[in-house]
């Protein structure tokens, strides 16, 4: 990846009074989003046992950590366990057993009330895009920052700015089914990196794309992860995860099997 | 609080899903229209019988052959009632007066004029602070010598005493009903509006899920759906407000004023027109609120 690219996807360097209004922007978010930087890992899984009704297992003793600033390749065929871990992470499913820690969090002890503060620090990509249909690209990416409380003239500055991070500029009063499904997907990005969370997650985000358009939507997601966000990816692209060599974490029938460095998608053959 | 923004969302949830909005607000429009007709009705019935039981008066008959003594002390001891807080007030009706009041009331003239002499007796007419302690009023003046004894009832004193526990069962009756009557519309009204809130969060449950996914809070995600059913619930309750209008003007009011004489005028009222409506699109609006709020609740569980 360039160097280019990185600085492309930071901000661009505001004057002095921008900067302070901006600082005090992150510190709002950081301080409801209850993810702090520094707090150790980002991810730690310690013995998560999931269960669905009393005999189908979702994860099984379960044990992982993930630093922040890594990107992490959940794998793992269809059923292994990936969206459970995944569902786990935001809190929409609570652990049977273990504790699950997000930002030095346990959220077995995080209060309902507490869980939207969770989730402003995460962004979420998924599958399916979950754009909302009735509203243009620009709406769909604003949607977040409002949500959010963030002030209007906030939003009229970063949505544009996170639109032409993404190549979206001249797609900004669209409807998402006027668009491509690889546009789609970046708009879906925009729309969980506009906030800047420290933890981004992508379940199957490129699982209805094309090769050539599923490597452009891989290398948004890298230069994200190089602007300092944790960036786990749950997918079964054999070809993507063997072409970036990163971290693999891969899960089978809900039990973790592999955790490898640099890995390929299948560990190779001697 | 963002209000703009969840008014622009309000808005546009019922502009994209008009046959929802429109359920729902010709639900409120029905459950206002009924309530609107209920309660002026309820209020007047209550206010018509307690009119009837003002007019639940004591007569006393007083017998021809009555000594003006004897008069005199049945006037003591209906005076000695009177102080003790039994009798409101009471009036000397002469035979004289009792043919007039009889005409009146509607007596044929022709009839009256053919009678040889006034049958008449004369009377006492008694008006007790509370008519259900008629009879005990009677029981006290019952054996006084100026009574006239021949008179219907046997004991020369009326009082209505079947009327008047009748009218009384029956304005308690009608209070309660009222009252049950009134609890159940208001909460059809409720379920009615929560089941077409329902509709619209169905309709729109792929927004909600993005915004729990975004990190909205509940109520962030409850304010606009709130703001679309108080906005449904005061339109409904405007049309049937106006409605109930021209209601009261093409039907109520002529059909009152056909039978407005002096006698029903009195005071048998209802409240205005400007207080129930006020009243209906409260009314509406919280209907509407609680609907969605209550509905809400279920969807937001994380």
């Amino acid at each position: 990846m360039s160097t280019d690219a990185d600085a492309e996807l930071k901000p661009a360097e505001p004057s002095r009074s921008t900067n302070r209004r901006a600082r005090d922007v992150e510190r709002r978010i950081d301080r409801r989003s209850l993810l702090r930087p520094g707090d150790g890992p980002m991810v730690t899984f310690e013995g998560v046992t999931k269960r669905y009704g009393t005999d189908v297992v979702g994860l099984a003793d379960v044990s992982v950590s993930i630093e922040a600033g890594e990107f992490v390749f959940l794998v793992g065929p269809s059923g292994s366990g990936k969206s459970t871990f995944i569902r786990l992470l935001i809190k929409e499913l609570d652990a049977n057993e273990g504790t699950v820690i997000v930002g030095g969090r346990d959220l077995g002890k995080m209060r309902r009330s507490k869980v939207p503060y969770l989730r402003r620090g995460i962004g979420c990509v998924f599958q399916d895009y979950k754009l909302l249909p009735g509203r243009t690209i620009y709406e769909n990416v604003a949607y977040a920052l409002e949500v959010t409380g963030d002030a209007p003239r906030a939003i009229r500055r970063k949505v544009p700015e996170i639109l032409s991070l993404t190549g979206l500029s001249d797609k900004s009063d669209r409807l998402p089914d006027e668009l491509s499904g690889g546009e789609q997907q970046r708009v879906s990005i925009a729309r969980a990196f506009v906030n800047h969370p420290r933890l981004l997650i992508a379940d199957e985000p490129t699982g209805n794309l094309d090769p050539d358009t599923s490597i452009g939507i891989m290398q948004l997601l890298y230069r994200i992860n190089r602007t300092g966000t944790t960036v786990i990816m749950a997918t079964h692209d054999r070809d993507l995860v063997d072409k970036m060599q990163m971290r693999v974490i891969a899960l089978e029938d809900g039990r973790l099997v592999r955790d490898e460095r640099s890995a390929s998608y299948a560990t190779v053959e001697p | 609080m963002r209000l703009g923004f969840f008014f622009r969302e309000a808005v546009r949830s019922i502009r994209s899903n008009v046959a929802i909005s429109i359920a729902a607000i010709v639900t409120v429009m029905i459950a206002v229209f009924i309530l609107g007709t209920f309660i002026p009705s309820y209020l007047y019935v209550q206010s018509a019988v307690r009119q009837q039981e003002s007019r639940l008066d004591v007569r006393v008959f007083i017998a021809d052959s009555a000594t003006t003594p004897q008069v005199n002390a049945l006037d003591a001891q209906i005076v000695a009632l009177q102080t003790h807080g039994l009798v409101k007030s009471f009036t000397f009706v002469s035979k004289q007066e009792g043919l007039q009041q009889l005409e009146q009331e509607g007596a044929d003239p022709s009839i009256l004029q053919g009678l040889p002499n006034n049958p008449l007796p004369a009377a006492f007419d008694l008006t007790p602070t509370n008519p259900a302690k008629n009879p005990q009023i009677a029981a006290a003046l019952r054996g006084s010598p100026a009574i006239d004894t021949t008179m219907p009832n046997g004991n020369g004193i009326t009082y209505g005493q079947q009327v008047a526990s009748r009218l009384l069962s029956i304005a308690r009756f009608i209070q309660y009903a009222g009252l049950v009557l009134l609890g159940i519309l208001l909460i059809a009204a409720i379920l009615l509006i929560s089941n077409t809130i329902r509709l619209s969060v169905f309709a729109r449950r792929r927004e909600v899920e993005v915004m729990r996914l975004v990190g909205a809070t509940n109520w962030f995600i409850r304010w606009p759906f709130v703001i679309e059913g108080v906005i449904c619930g005061v339109a409904g309750a405007v049309i049937s407000v106006v409605a109930l209008w021209i209601g009261k003007v093409l039907v109520v009011d002529p059909y009152v004023s056909s039978f407005n004489d002096p006698l029903t005028k009195s005071e048998v009222n209802t409240l205005g027109f400007g207080t129930l409506a006020l009243i209906l699109v409260v009314a509406g609006g919280l209907v509407g609120a609680v609907g969605s709020g209550v509905t809400l609740r279920r969807f937001l569980r994380v």
